[in-house]
């Protein structure tokens, strides 16, 4: 064995060359305050490993790259551990440089002869910042999407900002070559250049040595084993984190990148935050000194340090500009957190809460964009929820992409699409507060609630006195004094109290009947086995309560008075009726502001496509994919 | 004398010949050097810097909706704005590529168009129906409905929300006098900027 390594050594001096990394000598002895470099290096190891092995299965398209990173997070064996360890590795990379430059700076370890090495290494703590900038936006998601348009916007402010974003954008619109573009920065440029730098800089590190704050206090050491084993247990450490921060949190994965969605949650990652903060406080031409003269005087500030660190007061100064530059930082952090989620932290109470610093005005306005920031977010959530159930699914995600998959969707887009045409004067809203998560939100409601529209509970509820002329249904309408209020006021609530159970019963007949002719997938199993009950209320209709009177069902009664009974709610009935509510079968005369949403006759002028509206008709029924295990929300209107 | 000064001279000599043909040698060297590595650099600074002569997508008109469908009401009106656009090596059929809010006051015919990217840092800019005012989700930048600053200097954004030209056309296959429906110039435009220059 001696006499290989003799051999080997012989030939390529690897053994001295071992020797002499290990027993370098450490003036003062082995300390945890060296530890921050040895981590990095370690950390950059690990983003080395698991970015090559990201590489082999990520591509870089904007029909591919969502989708990609989708089936290494949830189809490839440990895909999530590997992208988990990727992702908080960075973050950790950016927490380590921080400790790493606050040990170097308050050690004077910049001092002559080190000044080169001091810039080289604030060179590396850039270029890693690079890397995190280009590496969010691969997953080309919607947070990663919108972050970087902002980032690559804000460049349209230095001089010749306008050509610099176009060659890194790959154009002047987002699209494929961002992605070819970022991805080579991320994974072959910027990461070649850190390793020639990292090669500088250790190599200077050995040429000068390491920077003892207060050698005398213990006798040197060398490097092996003492200083080497605080460095493991260091890094030992940082994986520990790491992984738990994987195993806790996982790396998320938002919807699919869709330029042409209003997507009102955009953040920077949180190491960012502090510069999407900063910007908030520069209004109109001022905004590129906040953009681009403080970032640039800061670094310029960093990378003079050494010139006038050799003297105690210019090293004091430097120490206390640090501090005080990790303070800002820190508290622009706070302040861009606090800002955003103020309506979780201060609770929902419009009153200034105590030791909040903001005068009520303040209040109501932080209190406001929070909770627009949180709905965001959880829209968000929805939608990113959804793209990895429907990429699960056995149809997978088509050839044309993840994003025409989710346009396609009945759940996210139909909602969408209520959202922009129908929430206007209609509210969809879960009353009991259970499924809140379809809830869409709207300032100015003048119609019906359409939360679980036609189903059993919404008949009932329009066939009850005491709520039929609420804001829920008519109560906002011009039929709150109509025909339909009247009669179910005084034929179901002007009753005898010892008819009250028989009716009630009734009630909830008719209410079945009715709601069996939308046969909604919801209540499937539940009209199979009611069939009875539906029969008489379908008797009912016609008989007892006399609803044929005004509405026609199926071959009783006549259309034009009140709309048509006759398949009530089913989705042909519901595509009928919102491209055209004034047809004969609804409200040929007494129609209430409901617009012509298409119409057969001028398909030109249509408002909203045949496709549109189907998928708005779907979503008000719930009829969408659902998983099979039946995991995620059934859509249900049954409580 | 002459005996030890001629090896000199011939020393002289051949060292000169040495130079001359050091010098040649790493002219010669440097010219293959420069050949050798400027014909791959040029190649891919022509690549690197090909975003550059790159155009932003056409800026022709979009029939965007039609005009019954855009109340007078002088409040917002968000429409997608849906054509074809080619990425690279794609085209892409119809799809919505960005969105117009459309603000039409009463009695007025023609509605005014803003694009929903916020001319701060292009963000998309939000409108909930019932609210009186946009609001830019990302910093604090919000607008009254004419598109103005609310705030005015005193707002991050450099500018007020960016207005698209708009076209009111008969539909085409109705008669004259018949409905008519609402085309827009969609383009986007430089952001952080006081002025409003479209991206070329």
């Amino acid at each position: 064995m001696k006499q290989l390594l003799d051999w080997v050594e012989h030939r390529t001096g690897i053994g001295s060359l071992m020797r002499a990394a290990l027993y370098e000598n450490i003036p003062g002895g082995a300390r945890w305050r060296y530890v921050w470099g040895s981590t990095l290096v370690v950390a950059f190891f690990t983003q080395v490993v698991t970015g090559l092995v990201l590489w082999m299965s990520y591509s870089p398209s904007t029909q591919t790259a969502w989708e990609s990173v989708y089936y290494i997070q949830y189809e490839m064996p440990c895909g999530w551990l590997l992208r988990g360890v990727h992702h908080y590795s960075a973050h950790a990379m950016v927490v380590l440089l921080a400790l790493h430059l606050a040990q170097v700076v308050i050690d004077g370890a910049y001092r002559a002869p080190r000044e080169f090495n001091f810039w080289i290494g604030l060179v590396l703590m850039l270029i890693v910042l690079g890397m995190s900038l280009t590496g969010y936006l691969l997953p080309w998601d919607q947070k990663g999407y919108w972050a970087t348009t902002v980032a690559t916007n804000l460049m349209n402010q230095a001089p010749g900002g306008g050509a610099l974003r176009k060659l890194v954008i790959g154009g002047a619109d987002y699209g494929h070559h961002t992605l070819t573009r970022f991805f080579a920065m991320h994974a072959g440029v910027l990461p070649a250049l850190l390793v020639c730098f990292l090669v500088l800089h250790v190599a200077l590190f050995r040429r000068h040595g390491l920077t003892a704050r207060n050698p005398a206090r213990r006798p040197d050491a060398k490097f092996w084993p003492d200083q080497v084993l605080r460095d493991a247990v260091a890094c030992l450490a940082v994986l520990a984190v790491v992984l738990g921060l994987t195993l806790w949190m996982g790396s998320d994965l938002g919807a699919p990148a869709d330029p042409a969605s209003n997507y009102a949650a955009a953040r920077p990652e949180w190491y960012f935050l502090f510069l999407f903060q900063f910007l908030k406080y520069f209004p109109g031409k001022s905004e590129t000194i906040g953009a681009i003269v403080v970032p640039g005087l800061v670094m310029l500030v960093l990378f003079l340090m050494p010139l006038w660190g050799r003297w105690r007061v210019g090293h004091a100064l430097n120490v206390s500009f640090l501090i005080v530059l990790l303070c800002a930082i820190g508290w622009l952090t706070f302040r861009a957190t606090s800002d955003d989620y103020y309506a979780q932290w201060y609770g929902e109470d419009e009153s200034t809460p105590a030791g909040v610093e903001a005068t009520p005005s303040t209040h109501s306005d932080r209190l406001a964009k929070s909770r627009e920031f949180l709905a965001a977010k959880h829209e968000a959530q929805l939608a990113s929820d959804r793209a990895v159930e429907l990429a699960g699914s056995p149809r997978k995600i088509p050839p044309t992409g993840a994003l025409a998959m989710l346009r396609d969707d009945t759940k996210t887009q139909g909602r969408a699409l209520f959202r922009q045409h129908c929430a206007v004067c209609h509210a969809f809203k879960d009353a009991t507060g259970k499924d809140s998560s379809r809830d869409v939100h709207s300032n100015d409601v003048s119609a019906s609630n359409l939360y679980g529209f036609a189903s059993r509970q919404w008949i009932a509820g329009l066939l009850d006195p005491a709520r039929v002329d609420s804001d829920h249904y008519f109560g906002l309408t011009a039929f709150k004094d109509g025909d339909m209020v009247d009669w179910v006021k005084e034929n179901i609530g002007e009753v005898a109290d010892e008819d009250r159970a028989a009716i009630t019963a009734d009630v909830q007949k008719v209410a079945a009947a009715v709601s069996a002719e939308a046969v909604l997938p919801s209540q499937a199993d539940l009209e199979q086995h009611d069939a009875e009950k539906i029969a008489a209320g379908r008797k009912l209709i016609t008989e007892d309560f006399s609803c044929i009177d005004c509405h026609k069902f199926h071959d009783d009664g006549e259309l034009g008075m009140a709309p048509d009974l006759t398949g009530y709610g089913s989705r042909d009935w519901l595509v009928e009726f919102i491209s055209s509510p004034e047809h004969e079968r609804f409200y040929p005369d007494t129609n209430d502001r409901m617009p012509k949403f298409a119409d057969p006759d001028r398909p030109d002028q249509h408002r909203l496509t045949a496709g549109q509206i189907e998928m708005i008709a779907d979503w008000l029924r719930g009829d969408w994919y659902r998983p099979p295990d039946g995991k995620a929300d059934t859509g249900s209107t049954e409580e | 004398m002459t005996d030890t000064q001629q090896p000199t001279a011939d020393a002289q000599e051949a060292a000169k010949s040495r130079v001359g043909r050091r010098g040649f040698f790493g002219f010669f060297t440097f010219l293959v050097g420069a050949v050798v590595g400027l014909v791959p650099l040029t190649v891919a600074g022509i690549a690197l810097f090909d975003p550059l002569r790159r155009k932003a997508a056409q800026k022709t008109y979009t029939r965007i909706v039609a005009l019954d469908a855009v109340p007078d009401d002088g409040l917002p009106h968000r429409f997608d704005v849906v054509r074809e656009r080619v990425d690279a090596w794609n085209r892409y059929p119809a799809e919505p590529v960005g969105a117009v809010y459309l603000v039409r006051k009463p009695g007025q015919k023609k509605p005014t168009a803003f694009t929903a990217t916020c001319p701060h840092a292009g963000c998309f800019i939000g409108y909930t129906p019932g609210d009186d005012k946009f609001q830019c989700p990302c910093h604090t930048s919000a607008y009254h409905f004419d598109g103005t600053r609310i705030g005015g200097k005193v707002s991050v954004a450099p500018r007020g929300m960016d207005t698209l030209d708009v076209d009111v056309r008969p539909a085409s296959t109705a008669d004259a006098g018949g409905p008519q429906e609402v085309w827009v110039r969609f383009e986007r435009f430089e952001t952080g900027r006081h002025e409003k220059i479209a991206l070329s």
